[in-house]
């Protein structure tokens, strides 16, 4: 969620980034949102996003987020992956016991 | 890969060690603000706005912690953590710490420093290509004595057989060798062709010989050791003009052995055995056998070989030689045979050491942990795991071990500096030792090895058993006997067990030592001077003609007459090898009873009539000169010693040693006998014994007194032993008889080097070689009995310590300060005693095996005539 988040919006900061979950979410996922840094620190390391200072709307310095090649490439095959198991998952749901052999 | 990454990068945030709270409180602190105005946006009260956003985000330490975990390794920060906390629980005792850090320090340095020994002579590989291919070889007597081989058997060995790449001889001995910036004495060895491909090694400067160095009365050439190019020799670059006087003979420099190359070891110039004629007879057993071993034939192959090589030679020649087999033994293990055994006991001593250690610190550790038990029940109150216990035990001994492994490594580097000092001279390979890498491995092994140990002893002793009953039990009642006493009980047994064992050891050879020490050589060593010389003649030709014989006699005499002229000289005297110290250079053979048989013609009949045993005796063959048996205090026992009539066209006479008396004439008078002993020197006249002086151990002080022949070096010349010394007695100071003696040596015969030493000194040097296990194992008996006295002592303190209150209640009760007494005393003495006798039913079936195998090495060391060590 967080990777795509950044390839959708970009660089973007922790605060940004848990707003643009809570909305898309259409707020079902209200989560404690401080959850989310141990999180970005995590994806941080392995190399999938990268950190810089910055300004943010109310001109304080915020943190801002941005996908790095190698998490671009992360966020393709877990979308992969993940776009698998919900069509397998999906298959489950819409067979109906008539349509079993 | 990712996680490997991630791993790496937590790796080094750790290591770097930033605080990563800074920026997260920073970001934090720009999450709540931006959500506060957003809730501000939404209508709330600021108050309110900012609460709702603290909500929405959570607990901030719980997400800092969360942070901080994911940021580290947090199994390794608690390892550290543990670290610290040991670090800091030693520090607290340090008493404890020092005595337990000194004491590993002890064992783990001894350890590594006679383990560097180990690895350098007995581990290391020699330093030629494919090492396991060399061996040595030997012609075998039928009664299994091994010997070298004579002139032509070594040939036919050489030609006969097909499991060799190359087979050669080789012999060396001290001589004088000038043409460098000085004359000096130093090995030389004769070489046959193959020797120096059979070691795999060629001259890293000049060349092998050539064809026509290799026949007799070819061009004589030479080789020089790396060593002696630096030292004599300035590490000229151009050999061309570089010649050598030695032997009698001039020789061109032709190669330099590269550095590191030391075999026969102390060699410093080989020269080819081709060039002079080699003895027909097949019983001179002169030369030393070395072969390289074709690819893929196996030491019983070779052996075999060999072997049918030797029956052929014992067919075909029957009673001419005396083989009737062949030896061969790899060249490493020919080389440390003599030592093995020794260094495997010290290193079974110094093992012993490091036991008692280890079981001092383990005592150490059980009574701290007992100590600790109240603590440990808190811990695990607290929720402390097993794991984590054990893992906060191993974190305590490994700091232990750590500081007492790098003390000890320190202490080893330290002694490996001073073994050489101890060390005997004739221990082979000893220049390679070093603290090197396998060294260093040993070390860290043996620390690893004792902290892993240490700390799942201590752990174990700490969780075992219900650590609630600790807590509840508090201090009064919990004195409780227990466990932990008798097992220190049996940790100091077992250490006064060892301890015994090492002390046993170093008892039984502290007594050889004195009696060695305490043995009559057979004359008086005192107020000795002793000057070994090398006459710049050929020694070891056998075509010596009689004028150059006479030079040297004069040359002698004329010197010993100037040397006796010194004030404060006593007497002066001349003898073909310095007794004891040097007994091993005196050859020995067989020689002829005459007795009214005509002396034989030529050295061929010799050896015909030889072969009547009751006309044969077996003697050391030794020169000396007139005043020798006076000065050095060998006393007359019967007829008379040289005297002025005896010169070189007198009847050539002798003097026998007593033993030699009594053992081949036990029931008739040695004096008068005519013999035969031209074997030794090439000088067929016969010689008649005139006296019979006292014996002398001149093989050495461990050894029975050797039966010698004496023979006037006015009529015999010096020829037959290779390292004549002269001997002067003198109560003036030494360094001024020396220095006049310097001078007049430096006038009469200005290229002959001398050793200048005394008889005291020469003695010494003989004795180190005996006195290193003595001193070696010695120390290790000190220090482990020093240890097991602390851990007895620990015991008792700690068990009196804890019965202080049942103590005052005894007392308290009636008993007497010696019933107290009593009973602290006997539990130290029951372990004591206890211990001993373990120790002493051990040492009893531990020395049974050494001596076993010392009776194995004396008889090997001197069937081959190696000189023993110890």
């Amino acid at each position: 969620m967080v990777l795509k988040t950044l390839d959708v919006l970009g660089a973007q900061h922790g605060y940004g980034i848990a707003r643009r979950i809570e909305q898309i979410s259409g707020d079902l996922l209200a989560v404690n949102q401080g959850t989310l840094y141990p999180v970005l620190l995590k994806l941080e390391q392995e190399g999938a996003i990268a950190s810089d200072w910055g300004a943010s709307e109310n001109n304080r310095r915020a943190r801002f987020y941005r996908l790095t090649k190698e998490g671009r490439k992360q966020l393709q095959v877990e979308t992969q992956d993940w776009e698998q198991t919900a069509a397998i998952i999906g298959r489950f749901f819409e067979v109906k016991a008539e349509d079993l052999p | 890969m990712r996680s490997l990454r991630r791993f790496f990068t937590r790796l080094l945030n750790l290591v770097t060690g930033q605080s990563p709270d800074a920026r997260l409180t920073e970001e934090i602190e720009g999450h709540i603000a931006l959500q506060t105005e957003e809730n501000l946006r939404a209508g709330l009260s600021p108050a309110e706005a900012r609460r709702q956003a603290m909500l929405k985000f959570g607990g901030v330490e719980g997400v800092k912690e969360e942070y901080r975990g994911e940021r580290g390794l947090p199994f390794v920060e608690t390892l550290l953590q543990d670290m610290r906390y040991a670090m800091r629980t030693l520090r607290k005792n340090p008493g404890f710490t020092a005595i337990a850090v000194f004491t590993l320090a002890l064992g783990i340095g001894a350890s590594t420093a006679i383990f560097s020994v180990v690895d350098a002579v007995l581990l290391r590989a020699l330093p030629y290509p494919k090492p396991e291919k060399l061996l040595r070889l030997w012609e075998k007597a039928p009664d299994g004595r091994l010997m070298n081989l004579a002139d032509p058997n070594l040939d036919d060995f050489v030609t006969e057989n097909d499991t060799f790449t190359d087979l050669a001889g080789y012999e060396h001995w001290l001589s004088s060798v000038s043409g460098g910036s000085e004359p000096v004495r130093v090995n030389i060895a004769s070489v046959s062709r193959g020797f120096f491909k059979a070691l795999g090694v060629e001259p890293f400067r000049g060349r092998a010989f050539a064809a026509d160095e290799l026949q007799v009365h070819g061009a004589p050439a030479a080789i020089v050791s790396h060593s002696y190019w630096q030292r004599s020799l300035g590490g000229a670059d151009g050999l061309s003009n570089i010649h050598l006087k030695m032997e009698g003979a001039v020789y061109s420099v032709v190669g330099v052995m590269p550095e590191g190359f030391d075999y026969p070891p102390g060699v410093a110039v080989w020269i080819p055995r081709e060039l002079y004629p080699e003895l027909p007879s097949r019983t001179a057993h002169n030369w030393r056998g070395l072969g390289r071993m074709r690819d893929g034939v196996t030491v019983a192959q070779a052996r075999a070989n060999l072997s049918a090589i030797a029956r052929r030679i014992k067919e075909e020649y029957g009673k001419e030689v005396d083989l009737n087999d062949a030896a061969v033994v790899p060249l490493a293990d020919a080389m440390v045979g003599d030592v093995r055994a020794a260094l495997l006991t010290l290193l079974g001593a110094v093992g012993l050491l490091l036991l008692v250690a280890c079981a001092n610190v383990a005592g150490l550790l059980v009574a701290r942990t007992s100590a600790r038990r109240k603590e440990l029940a808190v811990r695990v109150a607290l929720g402390a795991g097993r794991g984590r216990l054990i893992q906060q035990f191993l974190a305590e001994s490994f700091s232990l071990s750590v500081a007492g492994g790098v003390l000890g490594v320190v202490i080893a580097i330290a002694a490996v500096k001073a073994l050489p000092a101890i060390l005997p001279a004739n221990l082979p390979r000893q220049e390679g030792m070093t603290v090197n890498t396998s060294v260093l491995m040993f070390a860290f092994a043996a620390i690893v090895a004792v902290a892993v140990s240490l700390g799942l002893f201590a752990a174990w002793r700490a969780i075992t058993g219900d650590l609630q009953e600790a807590m509840i039990a508090g201090s009064r009642s919990y004195t409780g006997a227990g466990t932990s006493t008798r097992l220190r009980g049996f940790l100091v047994i077992g250490e006064i067990a060892a301890t015994l064992v090492i002390l046993v050891g170093a008892g039984l050879l502290g007594r050889s030592f004195l009696q060695l020490i305490s043995t009559n050589p057979g004359f008086i060593g005192n107020n000795l001077i002793t000057m070994e010389f090398s006459l710049p003649t050929p020694q070891w030709q056998q075509g010596m003609q009689d004028p150059d014989v006479a030079r040297q006699i004069h040359l002698v005499e004329d010197t010993l007459a100037r040397l006796r002229a010194i004030p404060g000289v006593e007497r002066v005297g001349v003898a073909g090898a310095l007794p004891v110290a040097a007994g091993d250079n005196l050859a020995d053979g067989n020689f002829l009873i005459l007795n009214g048989t005509k002396a034989p013609a030529d050295l061929s009949e010799f050896s015909r009539m030889a072969q009547n045993p009751a006309q044969v005796g077996r003697a050391y063959y030794c020169v000396a000169g007139e005043e020798y048996f006076r000065t050095t205090g060998i006393p007359l026992i019967r007829g008379r010693v040289f005297g002025d009539q005896d010169d070189w066209n007198s009847p050539n006479v002798a003097v026998i040693s007593e033993t030699l008396a009594r053992q081949r004439w036990p029931n008739q008078d040695a004096i008068g006998q005519v013999i035969e002993f031209g074997n030794m020197d090439g000088n067929l006249k016969p010689v008649t014994v005139v006296g019979i002086v006292g014996d002398v151990r001149a093989n050495g002080l461990d050894l029975p007194p050797s039966p010698i022949i004496y023979v006037d070096f006015r009529q015999r010349g010096m020829k037959a032993n290779s390292s004549p010394t002269i001997v002067m007695r003198s109560a003036a100071p030494e360094g001024q008889i020396v220095s006049a003696s310097r001078g007049i040596f430096h006038e009469m015969a200005p290229d002959v080097p001398v050793k200048f030493s005394t008889f005291r000194d020469e003695m010494s040097g003989w004795l180190a070689n005996r006195r290193f296990l003595l001193l070696v194992v010695g120390f290790f008996a000190a220090a482990a009995l020093a240890l097991a006295a602390v851990g007895v002592y620990g015991v008792v303190a700690f068990s009196v310590a804890r019965r202080t209150q049942e103590i005052g209640v005894r007392m308290a009760l009636g008993a007497q300060r010696s019933n107290v007494l009593g009973l602290v005393l006997g539990e130290g003495a029951r372990l004591a005693l206890l211990g001993v006798a373990i120790g002493i039913a051990v040492s009893f079936a531990i020395t049974r095996l050494i001596s076993s195998c010392w009776v194995w090495y004396w008889v090997k060391a001197r069937g081959l005539h190696f000189s023993a060590w110890p």
